[in-house]
C-alpha cells in the first residue's frame, strides 16, 4: 500500500509539469532568501564574535605609580569579575609606542619637553566581560579606583554588530515567513489542481482518511525537498561566484578574512524546513477538499 | 435497505429558500431495482446525493444500510460509502489512466490485496463487456464504453447498493441500451439498484418498481 501512496505522489509530480515547476520554484526562492539571510548573518556574527575577543578596555591612571603599587594595581584589577589579563603599560612604553607608530615622524616626539603620556593599563576581557552588560559592569568599577583619570572602549560597537545581525536575522526570518506562505498556497494549489478527480472518486468510494491524505502529504514534501536542494545549490552557486569579489570588501569593513558558507547543520536545517513547508501545504491540501 | 421518513432540502440562494425536495417518504427492500424518474431539476440527484451523504437533509431522517445517515461522523460516512457505488452521467473516469488503471484505482485505495486487483478488475470489465479495451484511455473511448467503465469500477468493489445518477443521459438509444442491461445484469446477481433518469421509456424498460419525482415531490410509486 506504502509503495501505491508513493507511486502516486511521483506520478502525480510527473504529470504537474510547469504548475510543479511553478510551486518548487517558489519554494526555492523562499528558501534561498531565508538562506541567504542566514549567511550573511552567520558572517556578521563571526565578525563580531571575532572583534568581542579582540575588545580592550584602557585605563588611563592619574600618575605612574611605583612597581609596587603597579603589581599591586594590577592584582587589584585581575580580581575582578570579567577581566581575562592585565597588562600595564608604562610613560615610556607608550611614548615608544607613540614612536613605532609615526614612524618616520617618530622625531616629532622626540622633540616633546617632557612625555605626556599617562601610563595606563590594557584590560583584556574573559567571556563574562565580553558581554554588554558585563563590559559596562567592569568599566563602571574601573572608573571607580582611585588611580583611573579615564576609561576607554568598550562593547558598544560590537553590541551594535550584535544588534545588527539580529536585525537581519528578523528581515531574513519575515521575508522567509511571506515566501513561505506564499509557497505553501503554490503547493496546496497544485496538489488540489492535480488530485482533484482522484480525490473526488477516493471520497465517493470512502477510501480511508490515511490513504486520501498520505499522497497529499507526500508530494508536498517531495517539492518542498526539492525546492530545498534546488535553493542549496544557488546558495552555494552565489558563494562560489560572488564570493572572491566580495572578500575584500568584507576584510576591510568586518575584519574577516574569509566568508563562511552556511555549516552543515544549517543546510539540513533548510533541507527540512523546505520539506516540512512542502508537507505543510499537501497537509492543508486535504483540509480545503475535507468534505 | 433505504428508508426516508418525511424529508427535505432546501437550498439558500441569498435570501430566497429553493425547495429542492418536500417531504418525501420510501422504503426500497434489500434486492429491490428501483428507477427514479423525473424531469431535469425534479430532486433526482439531490436524492441521490442525500443517500451516499455528500448533502444533508434540511428535514427528516434517512437510513442507508442500517446507517441514520444524517447522523454519521466523517469516519462512518467513508465506511458507509465502501458499500455504495455511484456512477454519474459523466462517468468520471480519471483522464491520465487506462480503463483497467481506472478500476484497479478504487480497488487499490480500498486496500484490496495486490493479488485479487487484476482478476477483479477483468471480472468486471468481462461483465460490462470492455475487456478488450482495458489498456484504452477515457478519451480513447465511446461515451457508452466510457459509462461502461464507469459502472465496472462501481461493481469491481462488490458493493450492496448501486445509485445511478442518469448513466444513459448522454447516450443514444442502443448504448443506452447496453447500460440498461448491464444495470439489470448487476441487480441480477444481487446487488439492490436505484437508477434515476429522465427518460420514461428507459423506466419502463427496467420493468421494475418506478418513484416517480415532480418539482421536488414524490408524485407516485408505481409498479
Amino acid at each position: 500500500m506504502l509503495g501505491f501512496l508513493i507511486g502516486e505522489a511521483l506520478r502525480d509530480l510527473h504529470r504537474a509539469g510547469r504548475v510543479a515547476v511553478a510551486a518548487i520554484l517558489l519554494t526555492t526562492l523562499s528558501l534561498a532568501a531565508l538562506g541567504g539571510f542566514w549567511l550573511v548573518s552567520t558572517n556578521v556574527g563571526q565578525a563580531a564574535e571575532q572583534w568581542r575577543d579582540r575588545v580592550r578596555i584602557t585605563v588611563f591612571l592619574k600618575q605612574e605609580p611605583s612597581a609596587a603599587e603597579t603589581d599591586e594595581l594590577v592584582d587589584r584589577v585581575q580580581a575582578m569579575p570579567g577581566v581575562a589579563a592585565v597588562r600595564y603599560v608604562s610613560k615610556s612604553e607608550a611614548l615608544g609606542t607613540l614612536k613605532e607608530v609615526l614612524g618616520k615622524d617618530a622625531s616629532v616626539a622626540e622633540q616633546l619637553p617632557t612625555n605626556p603620556l599617562p601610563a595606563s593599563l590594557e584590560v583584556m576581557l574573559n567571556e563574562q566581560g565580553a558581554t554588554p552588560e558585563g563590559a559596562r559592569g567592569l568599566i563602571t568599577r574601573l572608573s571607580e579606583l582611585p588611580e583611573t583619570d579615564e576609561v576607554s572602549g568598550g562593547m558598544d560597537w560590537v553590541d551594535r554588530l550584535a544588534r545588527g545581525r539580529r536585525l537581519l536575522d528578523v528581515i531574513g526570518l519575515g521575508i522567509g515567513a511571506v515566501l513561505a506562505v506564499a509557497a505553501i498556497l503554490t503547493v496546496t494549489t497544485l496538489v488540489l489542481h492535480l488530485r482533484r478527480q482522484e480525490l473526488e472518486i477516493m471520497r465517493l468510494v470512502g477510501a480511508p482518511e490515511l490513504v486520501v491524505r498520505l499522497p497529499l502529504l507526500l508530494q508536498g514534501m517531495l517539492q518542498g525537498l526539492l525546492g530545498a536542494v534546488m535553493a542549496i545549490w544557488v546558495l552555494i552557486a552565489v558563494y562560489a561566484l560572488a564570493g572572491p569579489h566580495l572578500e575584500p570588501l568584507v576584510n576591510q569593513t568586518l575584519g574577516l578574512e574569509r566568508l563562511t558558507f552556511l555549516k552543515p547543520h544549517t543546510v539540513v536545517g533548510l533541507m527540512l524546513a523546505g520539506t516540512m513547508l512542502g508537507g505543510f501545504g499537501g497537509w492543508l491540501a486535504r483540509g480545503r477538499t475535507a468534505p | 435497505m433505504i428508508e426516508l421518513h418525511r424529508v427535505w432540502k432546501v437550498f439558500s440562494v441569498g435570501p430566497v429558500k429553493v425547495p429542492a425536495l418536500s417531504d418525501i417518504s420510501f422504503r426500497v427492500a434489500k434486492g429491490e431495482c428501483v428507477t427514479l424518474h423525473g424531469a431535469s431539476g425534479a430532486g433526482k440527484t439531490t436524492l441521490l446525493r442525500l443517500l451516499y451523504r455528500e448533502e444533508l437533509p434540511t428535514e427528516g431522517d434517512i437510513e442507508v444500510l442500517g446507517c441514520d445517515v444524517p447522523a454519521l461522523r466523517v469516519r462512518e460516512v467513508a465506511a458507509l460509502r465502501r458499500s455504495i457505488g455511484v456512477v454519474f452521467q459523466d462517468a468520471k473516469l480519471l483522464p491520465g489512466r487506462t480503463v483497467y488503471e481506472n478500476v484497479a484505482f478504487v480497488l487499490r485505495v480500498l486496500g484490496t490485496p495486490r493479488r485479487e486487483i487484476t482478476p477483479r478488475v477483468f471480472d468486471a470489465l468481462r461483465r460490462v463487456g470492455l475487456s478488450a479495451r482495458a489498456q484504452a484511455y477515457p478519451a480513447q473511448l465511446s461515451q457508452g464504453e466510457a459509462q461502461r467503465a464507469a459502472l465496472a469500477r462501481a461493481i469491481a468493489r462488490k458493493p450492496l447498493l448501486l445509485l445511478a445518477d442518469e448513466p444513459t443521459g448522454s447516450l443514444d438509444e442502443s448504448m443506452a441500451g447496453e447500460v440498461i442491461d448491464i444495470i439489470k445484469d448487476i441487480w441480477a446477481r444481487g446487488t439492490t439498484v436505484l437508477f434515476a433518469t429522465h427518460q420514461a421509456r428507459l423506466a419502463a424498460a427496467l420493468h421494475q418498481r418506478t418513484l416517480h419525482l415532480l418539482s421536488g415531490r414524490l408524485v407516485k410509486d408505481e409498479g
